[in-house]
């Protein structure tokens, strides 16, 4: 019955151990999918390379129906799992800091690390600017982040479950949408490279 | 798209069918525990003692086991099997069974008409913290049905059965079965169709 | 188009695997996939070694020092030291591993890697203001059908394409 180290199945050492097997797959495929690339990255935004939205779409969604299996036959239970509980007012703002945290830097945390040890020195230099961030973050909390970060707090907000549907549904809607999303931006992505010179 | 990234995407929509199907066709497969489900998951537990059982060991002279009747003075004096304690449920945590009652020596067998004031008695025992108490499954009603006046089972019915029936007619006549009880049984009869009525009054709000 | 597709692995797969390594993740030890709590680990710890009287009274990291273990030590920092050695192994592999900067051809290096830093201030800032990042809180959000994963899915990328124009200089 999972999850595993919540429930005291497996030790503390045993536990850390794997997390940082599940971290190297993590990399291998973050890296193998070419998320060290920066300009693979904002190209989802220009329109001439999808591979982040493909990505992450495909391994949300692959996650969702696993789990769903797992809990729904017993093998793992998703409240006992780390659960985003839901503020939606500083995840909006914080959200939109990381757009144009995006858009600026060209990268996220998570392929930054895997881009700046791969030898990229805009990622290195990126990583160092998301450490100075927090930092920043961490000395100026009391002052100007305390009440923000607390506010519009929702609690554990099931996403199907506050639009009143199944999650079967939501998890079906979503991958109906993505699969139409994933068909339209091959569609978008072969014209806009066809029109401008893109080489990476 | 090229084939080989269709073919993902596919793989990926039948996932998310098979979940909507499951998710639509069967519901909340561990729903909670109703309050009338909770009695079955309780009576599935070892702590009932069949009738059969126990005039097995009544008829062997097992010195270990302890009958309490927890019905009241006036139907315990009426009917009870040989060597009960009467102890009315109201009475079972007074001080003076105390003694009798927590100990891990004999097995308790607590029994009433039916099964439901032995249960009750028990979850009492088990918050006091007693040990090795049972409750006669079916009780009094469940004894007579049984053991007193067990039917012939059919002719179809399993060699098992039989086996059950002749064993069960040769309790009756070790406990003075037969004809004799019959007007025990009625008047037990007529206690029964009370408790029951109570029983499903109960089960009523589950459904 | 042709030798690039060869080169990197086809998204869609990619993108499984990392599902199914998500699902381990929280099936071994009940936690999402991440990066900016790594860092953030890093940055409590380094205060707490600079200056431990600071650490344990000011309310950011108050809550984040003190426990059994140094607060480098969690399941997210060995998560991403999984993750550099995942990434170096598969970059070896792909004949990826060399010293350069990524960026558009027409911004100058030292443009590039100026935005690189306040990218990554920005991005400091709003995951610790959100919850987590990309992969903390979207991904790994998404995974479990949670509401803030959502939320945040839109905000970073629905906040991406409305400013993306004013910034198209920087990559086209």
């Amino acid at each position: 019955m999972g999850p595993l180290f919540p429930q005291e199945l497996i030790s503390e050492e045993i536990n850390i151990l794997i997390g940082f097997f599940i971290g190297i797959g993590f990399g291998f495929f973050l890296e193998a999918a070419g998320f060290t690339n920066t300009r693979k990255l904002a190209g989802v935004f220009y329109g001439y390379d999808f591979v982040v939205l493909k990505v992450f779409f495909s391994a949300a969604i692959t996650a969702a129906i696993i789990m769903f299996f797992l809990n729904h036959y017993g093998i793992m239970d998703i409240n006992l799992t780390f659960y985003p509980q839901t503020y939606w007012i500083p995840t909006l703002i914080g959200g939109f800091i990381m757009a144009f945290g995006f858009i600026i830097g060209g990268f996220c945390p998570g392929t930054s690390i895997c881009a700046a040890v791969t030898g990229k020195i805009d990622a290195m230099i990126f990583v160092l600017g998301a450490i100075i961030g927090i930092f920043g973050y961490a000395f100026s909390f009391d002052l100007l982040w305390k009440d923000l970060r607390n506010s519009g707090a929702m609690g554990r907000v099931n996403i199907a479950e506050w639009m009143g549907i199944s999650d079967g549904l939501f998890i079906l809607l979503l991958t109906i949408i993505a699969a139409v999303a994933f068909f339209a931006v091959s569609i978008i992505q072969k014209k806009v490279v066809a029109s401008t010179n893109y080489k990476l | 798209m090229n084939k080989i990234s269709i073919l993902f995407v596919v793989l990926l929509v039948i996932g998310a069918f098979g979940v909507f199907i499951i998710d639509s066709t069967q519901k909340e497969p561990f729903e909670k525990v109703q309050p009338c489900d909770l009695i079955d998951i309780i009576s599935q537990t070892n702590k009932y003692v069949t009738t059969d059982e126990l005039a097995r060991k009544m008829m062997s002279d097992d010195p270990t086991i302890m009958l309490i009747d927890l019905r009241t003075k006036t139907e315990f004096e009426k009917y009870s099997l040989s060597g009960a304690i009467n102890i009315p449920l109201e009475n079972l945590a007074d001080k003076q069974y105390k003694e009798v009652l927590d100990q891990d020596v004999r097995t308790i067998i607590l029994y009433s008409n039916s099964s439901d004031l032995a249960v009750k008695a028990w979850m009492l025992t088990s918050r006091l913290t007693y040990k090795n108490i049972y409750i006669l499954k079916g009780g009094l009603n469940r004894w007579v049905e049984t053991i007193l006046k067990p039917k012939e089972p059919k002719e179809t019915a399993l060699r098992t059965e039989f086996e059950m029936y002749s064993f069960r007619k040769a309790a009756s006549y070790y406990f003075g079965g037969g004809s004799t009880v019959g007007e025990t049984v009625i008047k037990k009869k007529t206690s029964l169709p009370i408790k029951r009525k109570k029983k499903s009054a109960a089960g009523g709000g589950c459904d | 188009m042709e030798d690039k597709s060869k080169k990197f692995m086809n998204p869609y797969l990619a993108g499984i695997f990392i599902g199914i390594f998500m699902v381990l993740a929280y099936y071994f030890s009940g936690e999402g996939l991440g990066a900016s709590g790594a860092l953030k680990s890093v940055v409590v710890a380094t205060v707490d070694a600079v200056n431990h009287d600071y650490a344990s009274n000011a309310s950011f990291f108050k809550a984040r020092v003190g426990g059994e273990h140094s607060p480098a030590k969690t399941w997210l920092v060995f998560e991403v030291l999984g993750v550099i050695v995942g990434a170096i192994i598969s970059a070896a592999f792909a004949g990826r591993l060399k010293m350069e900067i990524g960026k558009a051809p027409k911004i100058t290096n030292n443009k590039r890697l100026i935005y690189a830093l306040i990218g990554g201030a920005l991005f400091g800032i709003g995951s610790q203001l959100g919850r987590g990042c990309t992969s903390g809180m979207v991904m790994s959000g998404m995974g479990v059908l949670s509401l803030s994963g959502f939320i945040g899915l839109i905000a970073i990328f629905g906040g991406g394409y409305i400013i993306a124009y004013f910034f198209r200089k920087l990559w086209i």
